[in-house]
């Protein structure tokens, strides 16, 4: 797999008009401030868009191996989740796990409807591959809101 | 919309198997930098998840009848 780091480096040698991240800040400088607020509004930026699009986030910062890694092992996990009838919460559950249920099934983002979409004939809960296929679903979307918070840290210069 | 799919049918462990080698893809990747040390991290916790739930498993044998 290549080495994806290229897009980062650049950003951390400066070349994109923001002070590298060894750099002390200056916080009585206005432009500090200004680049500092456009750079957190860019990383939370990256953030939503690798939610919403599994391996964006990353592919907006030209880390394409693990761009690819994610959108990937993300969308097979939800293949594999919903080809074994795994259980797809949906919005106002019941109760507390099917609330955070929900909130692991939505952190893959727009392959949620994917999901939906495959699981034709819904849910079966009553054989062990349609449990598992529930933690696949709910696996796909953690690994996923992980991905999205590591290129939000990455946008943030603080990992690469 | 609705796009037809046959149900996948796996036995307990080919989904541990697949379950720990997708993760463990996903954990190198986003762990480490260099390819070589991407390779070895996912292995090493490739390894781990499946050792891990083989001795789980036997841990719960006593339990399960």
């Amino acid at each position: 797999m290549p080495d994806d780091t290229e897009g980062i480096n650049r950003e951390v040698q400066g070349d994109v008009g923001i002070e590298p991240a060894h750099a002390t800040p200056a916080t009585s400088d206005p432009h500090y401030a200004k680049h500092s607020g456009a750079s957190e509004a860019r990383a939370i930026a990256t953030a939503i868009a690798g939610w919403l699009i599994p391996g964006m986030g990353h592919a907006l910062l030209k880390m394409w191996g693990r761009a690819v890694t994610v959108l990937l092992t993300v969308a097979f996990l939800v293949y594999l989740g919903a080809g074994m009838r795994g259980n797809l919460f949906s919005p106002g559950g019941d109760d507390a796990f099917a609330r955070l249920g929900y909130a692991a099934d939505i952190g893959t983002g727009s392959l949620y409807y994917l999901a939906r979409a495959l699981e034709s004939t819904g849910p079966d809960v009553s054989h062990a591959d349609g449990d598992y296929g529930t933690r696949f679903l709910a696996t796909a979307g953690v690994l996923n809101l992980l991905a999205a918070l590591h290129a939000y840290e990455a946008a943030r210069r603080r990992k690469a | 919309m609705t796009i037809a799919m046959q149900p996948l049918q796996l036995s307990h462990f080919q989904s541990l198997l697949l379950f720990a080698l997708i993760i463990s893809l996903a954990f190198g990747t986003l762990g480490r930098r260099q390819p070589i040390e991407r390779l070895k991290y996912a292995a090493w916790s490739f390894a781990m998840f499946v050792l891990i739930a083989i001795a789980l498993g036997w841990l719960m044998y006593p339990f399960s009848r």
